[in-house]
């Protein structure tokens, strides 16, 4: 992507949007379904790269940004605009990411991958907790959710927000001082970089998107409960195709998260039972034999064509 | 007499039992080459590792340019104007050689500007290092001796104040370490930093520093003109006892 | 004063098993840094092994506890083999083997869970086992649970003693400690990675081997576990083997008490409030000096 500028890149992110909302008037019910998962992992997974790719940390943290977004839509529903609890589930992500960084981001390594996954499950506890004590229910319906055309439109406009937003971070000295964070943190201080505000801040930032995706999602699914918008399987998956896709890019995530949801839904439809199976074994063979993700894959090929 | 850029004031530094650096005073000024010699040991890093900020000191102050920053965070330390090298290279070795450069002067150097323009790029800082030709080659493919000089331009970037420079001649042959020590001369010439550097190459040292500290067991034993240093009693006898280093004469006056 | 004893001794039965997990999950990860997030499926699998034992070979499950510790142990050899063996030797930073392997185990809790989907379904499974209950200090047990506590500690004291007393022991522990200075020493990884995976396998399958004999069975049941051992090593410190131990006694207690004292529903968000709450004030877990 380097030898696009940054203008470029923008705009042809903008305009892949443009195509895809579209779509709702030229697809299948089917397949504007399948598109909006793609969609909804490639916001995920970008947002996801943003921080964890340049940094070099493992947050296993997503499923917490995305079930908060989606209670801030369950709880206001009835009182707030659609968009205003979109905003609002991605500000509730962004300053909870933003308290918690500043407690934990010292830490690296596996210690942070099980702090972040103990902090969705906990919070996802505290939540069916408080849902059952106080409001008597387990799982909240959403009475009268938008079209989904809108919500389509609304996720579409996140990840390419997400997008937008990924690669300006990379352009910027954000991005500059992430990289050095991941490289070596300690060095990075060493040349100015007051390191713990940049962690916090792209942490935060990169939550953002994840809660305002929960929220979005929420009214698509209408009835949520605790386990479902807090699967951990929601973060896993996020770091997973991120990773298979090439975390330090963003091409990378985009086109791993198309591959994944795809992939998904055939060997789902062909294989009912093994393909879970399948899927695992895939998984297990990428990171042996393409541990660099699809990114390397490119890099590879444009490397064979400079030399031909 | 003039403020110093940086003073350390009975700096120690321990670990566990073992007392690295013991109560050294150190104070430099804009303009001086401050050459710091001692075993194997003696506490070199670690004193450098307490005025760069990368460790607190256990009692002392480190003042910077009128600002007590001890206890600060080694960003705080760059940001004034600090700049150091490691003894093993530290460079980010996944970005090219250029954004390496770029580093400090997009964070510590942003507000500060060179005495000397040429510096303000890191094009020419590559190009005054000699490395114009490895500025898109990721840092880690660099060779060791190339690294190190990365790491000096890496400082430069970050437009020092006082330059710490820690064995940065380590490994190079005799003629390199002649060149870099030429080099260090011209950035303290043309920037009017102030530099501290630690070589174990001891005689080139004493050549081209017009002051030199010498370390022993933590406890900073002399300090000053390094012909009289050399002279010292109880610095021949701390090299010496340190299965006979080289003699600590030097080879030629300082040029 | 007999409740208090019941209650006490409830939280170290539950320990025992979590100790257990979470030593051999520890010990592979302080070694190779491995992060085998499908640890779990292998406690799975060594359940659903003494099951079959049990009802199709009609072996007491006791005595097949070895046969369980082998066969697992095999299987990690195995493992290590395809899986692992390449992402130590290929990652250049340790940061990498951890994400990269973290990646495989996933893999790996997929392939195997599901795999043991198709092969028994999804139905609970069981035996019983010595379900008689005996007096013990004024409380009333079932037998089974206190064989089970009694070979998750003896496992987990083995286990210790194997590392502090053994050459294959001061090998690992000095692996740990500094990689490349063991290597330097002579201490071969080839041979010492493959053993110590399998160890960790093995350790799973026991618990795995006697947990069927108290409760019911299936596919899932072991996913908690591994979150269960990940709190485990976090609280007891990565790379501790007694801090495991210790750290397993405490959640179980814990777990126990809090459980009885507020609400069952609570029991997740206890273990996730005391790791967190011990993350924040010991990064480096409790026993760390
Ligand atoms: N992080 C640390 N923990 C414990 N002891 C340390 C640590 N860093 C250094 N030391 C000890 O402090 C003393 C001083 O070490 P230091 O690296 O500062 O010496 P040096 O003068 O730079 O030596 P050299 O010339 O070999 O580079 C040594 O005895 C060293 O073993
Ligand atoms: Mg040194």
């Amino acid at each position: 992507m380097s030898r696009f500028t940054l203008r470029d890149s923008i705009l042809a992110t903008l305009l892949a949007a443009l195509v895809l909302s579209a779509m709702p008037w030229l697809m299948s019910d089917f397949a504007l379904a399948l598109t909006l998962t793609c969609l909804m992992y490639a916001g995920l997974a970008v947002s996801w790269a943003m921080f964890c790719g340049a940094t070099n940390y493992l947050s296993l943290a997503t499923a917490a940004f995305f079930g908060m977004g989606a209670y801030v839509t369950a709880w206001g529903a009835e009182t707030l605009a659609y968009g205003l609890a979109v905003l609002l589930g991605g500000l509730a992500a962004a300053v909870f990411a933003a308290l918690v960084g500043a407690a934990v981001l010292h830490l690296r390594g596996a210690y942070f991958a099980v702090i972040t996954f103990g902090l969705g499950e906990l919070v996802r506890h505290g939540i069916t907790y408080y849902e059952k004590a106080y409001a008597g229910t387990v799982g909240r319906v959403i009475s009268d959710p938008p079209e989904t055309v809108t919500i389509y439109h609304t996720v579409l406009l996140l990840t390419a927000l997400a997008v937008v937003t990924a690669l300006a971070v990379r352009a910027s000295r954000l991005g500059l001082a992430l990289r050095g964070i991941g490289s070596d943190e300690e060095r990075a201080r060493t040349l100015g970089v007051d390191t713990r505000r940049a962690k916090v801040l792209a942490f935060s930032l990169s939550a953002f998107f994840p809660g305002a995706l929960g929220a979005a999602m929420a009214m698509r699914w209408t009835y949520i409960d605790p386990l479902s918008v807090f699967n951990p399987f929601i973060g896993f998956q996020t770091v997973l195709i991120a990773m298979v896709g090439g975390a330090h890019t963003i091409l990378g995530p985009i086109a791993s998260s198309v591959l994944f949801s795809l992939l998904t839904e055939y060997l789902r439809l062909q294989f009912p039972y093994l393909f879970l199976v399948i899927l695992g074994l895939l998984l297990i063979l990428l990171v042996l034999y393409l541990p660099g993700g699809l990114a390397s894959l490119l890099d590879r090929w444009r490397w064979g064509k400079s030399r031909a | 007499m003039r403020e110093p850029l940086l003073s350390a004031q009975g700096v120690s530094v321990r670990f566990g039992g073992l007392v690295a650096v013991d109560e050294v005073d150190l104070a430099v000024h804009a303009g001086e080459l401050v050459g710091v010699i001692g075993p194997n040991g003696a506490g070199k890093t670690t004193f450098f590792h307490a005025l760069s900020g990368i460790l607190v000191p256990t009692s002392g102050r480190i003042v910077v340019v009128g600002d007590d920053l001890t206890g600060k965070s080694a960003h705080a330390f760059a940001r004034h104007g600090i700049a150091r090298t490691f003894q093993t290279p530290r460079v980010f070795k996944e970005m090219p050689a250029i954004d390496n450069i770029r580093f400090g002067l997009e964070f510590a150097g942003r507000t500060r500007k060179h005495a000397h323009d040429a510096f303000d790029e890191p094009e020419a800082i590559l190009e005054f290092l000699g490395l114009a030709d490895v500025a898109a080659v990721p840092a880690g493919g660099l060779t060791p001796s190339k690294q190190r000089l990365l790491e000096i331009g890496m400082a430069l970037g970050a437009r020092p104040r006082v330059l710490l420079l820690d064995e940065v001649a380590a490994g190079l042959t005799h003629t390199e370490v002649e060149l870099t020590a030429q080099l260090i001369r011209r950035v303290r010439d043309e920037l009017g930093l102030a530099v501290i550097w630690i070589e174990h190459a001891v005689r080139v040292l004493m050549d081209y520093v017009e002051r030199v500290a010498v370390l022993h067991q933590g406890r900073k034993i002399a300090d000053g003109d390094p012909r009289a240093v050399a002279k010292d009693a109880g610095v021949i006898e701390a090299y010496l006892g340190d299965e006979g280093e080289p003699a600590v004469e030097p080879t030629r006056k300082a040029a | 004063m007999a409740f208090w004893f019941e209650l006490v001794a409830t939280g170290l039965i539950t320990g025992g098993i979590y100790a257990l997990v979470a030593l051999g999950l520890n010990l592979q990860y302080g070694l190779m840094r491995i992060m085998n997030i499908s640890h779990g499926e292998f406690l799975m699998l060594g359940a659903y092994l003494t099951w079959l034992g049990h009802t199709v070979l009609q072996v007491n499950p006791i005595l097949f506890l070895p046969v369980v510790a082998l066969a697992l142990f095999a299987l990690g050899v195995v493992v290590y083999w395809l899986c692992f063996r390449r992402i130590i030797r290929t990652a250049p930073a340790v940061e990498v083997i951890e994400a990269r392997s973290l990646l495989v185990g996933f893999g790996l809790l997929f392939l195997v869970q599901n795999a043991a989907y198709l092969a028994w379904g999804a139905d609970l499974r069981g035996y019983s086992f010595l379900t008689e209950a005996v007096d013990v200090g004024g409380a009333r047990f079932q037998v089974n649970r206190l064989v089970v506590f009694a070979f998750a500690v003896g496992a987990s004291l083995l286990l210790l003693a194997v590392l502090r007393w053994t050459l294959i022991g001061k090998a690992v522990r000095a692996m740990m400690q500094s990689p490349t200075g063991a290597q330097l020493v002579g201490i071969d990884t080839r041979f010492l990675h493959p053993v110590v995976f399998g160890l960790g396998l093995a350790m799973a399958g026991v618990a795995g081997a006697l947990l069927s004999m108290v409760y019911e069975i299936s596919p899932g049941m072991g996913e908690p576990y591994t979150v269960t051992a990940l709190i485990v090593i976090v609280l007891g410190g990565l790379g501790s083997a007694l801090g495991s131990l210790l750290g397993g006694f405490l959640l179980g207690l814990v777990e126990t008490f809090g459980m009885h004292y507020t609400s069952p529903s609570l029991k997740m968000l206890l273990s996730y409030a005391v790791l967190i709450g011990v993350l924040l004030a010991r990064p480096k877990g409790l026993f760390a000096r």
